[in-house]
């Protein structure tokens, strides 16, 4: 994983306790998952009064370095290794080390969801409605804006057992 | 029912009682012909030429007679209801009487035409299917995830319109499901019984 040196630096910072004490780094880690996991979460996350007495850029700075870690991290699915040798060259402390493991496995999954969910992809069917319809004589056809089609009694039977070969090929396939 | 004639409707159709019946009974042909095949401008300008009037004069009288036909012809109004509906535009007895067998002789090609111009559902033809497991994209590295992309075949209009679709093996399953149970509805003592009393 290749970091830049803007976020080495974040990590740096954040590793000082100078700079950040113990309850300043618990709330700025819990700030930056907040930030990539909570789609209503906006700047206001860094807005805690323990957080007050921290210049603003350098918050900002820490902020983005830890939450462009963690996507990086998530992306690459990182072992608990990988995060505790890049934090320890950063200078974090046992403690901080360990609470930011902890803290990534329990949004490890979300992470991933997250991730696995940006991209491209066909029209995806979520789900089928259908009508028997006994015709009795040609009425006019209207235009449906959803996929609508036709079938017979035969049709239907070809439709359903071509779906259901492919379930099965989809059964086989996971027991390999 | 009455045929309810626009202004511009009349207003092209008040050629017709200036020429010929003979005229007209010609342009109630080029009208069906045009239908059948398509028109063909180049007929307005030789009319034109012959009755010494404009090309627009010919084609809006044409086209005048030609929607009134359909229009009668798609409603499948009654000869009465014809009559009255041309009444409103004060036409020569004559005349009425022409339209009105023009009407009437060609209204069953004329529906049959129509009936091949309207669009239709589309039916179902055919279905392929092919399974993917995405291993990586751009976001995120070592994935698995399955996917079902379904090639779906239909007819439309006597094209064929394919659609690619894709779902996951949850939904495909509830598909299956929900779509043997039409299958099974149609086993149904109810839907038994309609189809073998209808016809």
């Amino acid at each position: 994983m290749e970091l830049s040196e803007y976020v080495q630096k974040g990590f740096q910072m954040l590793a000082d306790p100078g700079s950040f004490d113990s309850n300043a780094f618990t709330l700025l880690l819990r700030a930056a998952f907040q930030s990539l996991l909570d789609a209503q979460a906006d700047e206001a996350v860094l807005d805690h009064p323990d957080l007050k007495h921290i210049d603003p850029l350098v918050l900002k700075h820490c902020h983005a370095a830890v939450a462009t870690y963690i996507l990086e991290a998530a992306k690459q699915r990182a072992d608990k290794s990988t995060l505790s040798t890049y934090l320890e060259d950063s200078k974090f402390d046992r403690e901080r080390t360990e609470l930011f493991c902890t803290e990534y496995q329990n949004n490890k999954d979300s992470l991933e969801i997250l991730l696995g969910s940006i991209g491209r992809s066909l029209p995806h069917i979520t789900d089928v409605s259908w009508r028997l319809e006994y015709q009795i004589k040609n009425t006019d056809p209207r235009s449906h804006p959803e996929i609508s089609f036709s079938c017979n009694m035969e049709q239907l039977q070809d439709l359903v057992g071509k779906l259901k070969d492919a379930s099965k090929s989809l059964e086989r396939a996971t027991q390999l | 029912m009455l045929l309810d004639l626009s202004e511009e409707h009349k207003e092209h159709l008040a050629f017709l009682p200036q020429v010929d019946s003979s005229v007209v009974a010609e342009f109630g042909r080029i009208a069906v012909e045009f239908l059948r095949r398509g028109s063909n401008p180049k007929i307005y300008d030789g009319a034109a030429r012959k009755l010494n009037v404009s090309r627009d004069t010919v084609q809006h009288g044409v086209e005048g007679l030609t929607y009134l036909l359909t229009e009668s012809s798609k409603l499948m109004i009654s000869e009465l209801d014809f009559q009255d509906s041309i009444f409103v535009l004060g036409f020569s007895e004559e005349l009425n009487k022409l339209l009105l067998q023009l009407y009437l002789d060609n209204r069953k090609e004329i529906r049959t035409i129509l009936s091949e111009l309207a669009p239709d559902f589309p039916s179902y033809h055919s279905l392929e299917w092919r399974l993917d497991v995405q291993l990586a994209s751009r976001s995120l590295r070592q994935q698995i995830k399955p996917s079902v992309t379904i090639k779906l075949h239909l007819n439309q209009n006597g094209d064929r319109n394919t659609q690619v679709l894709q779902t996951d093996p949850a939904t495909l399953l509830h598909l299956v499901q929900q779509l043997e149970q039409a299958l099974e509805e149609m086993k149904t003592n109810h839907c038994r019984r309609v189809v073998r009393n209808i016809k």
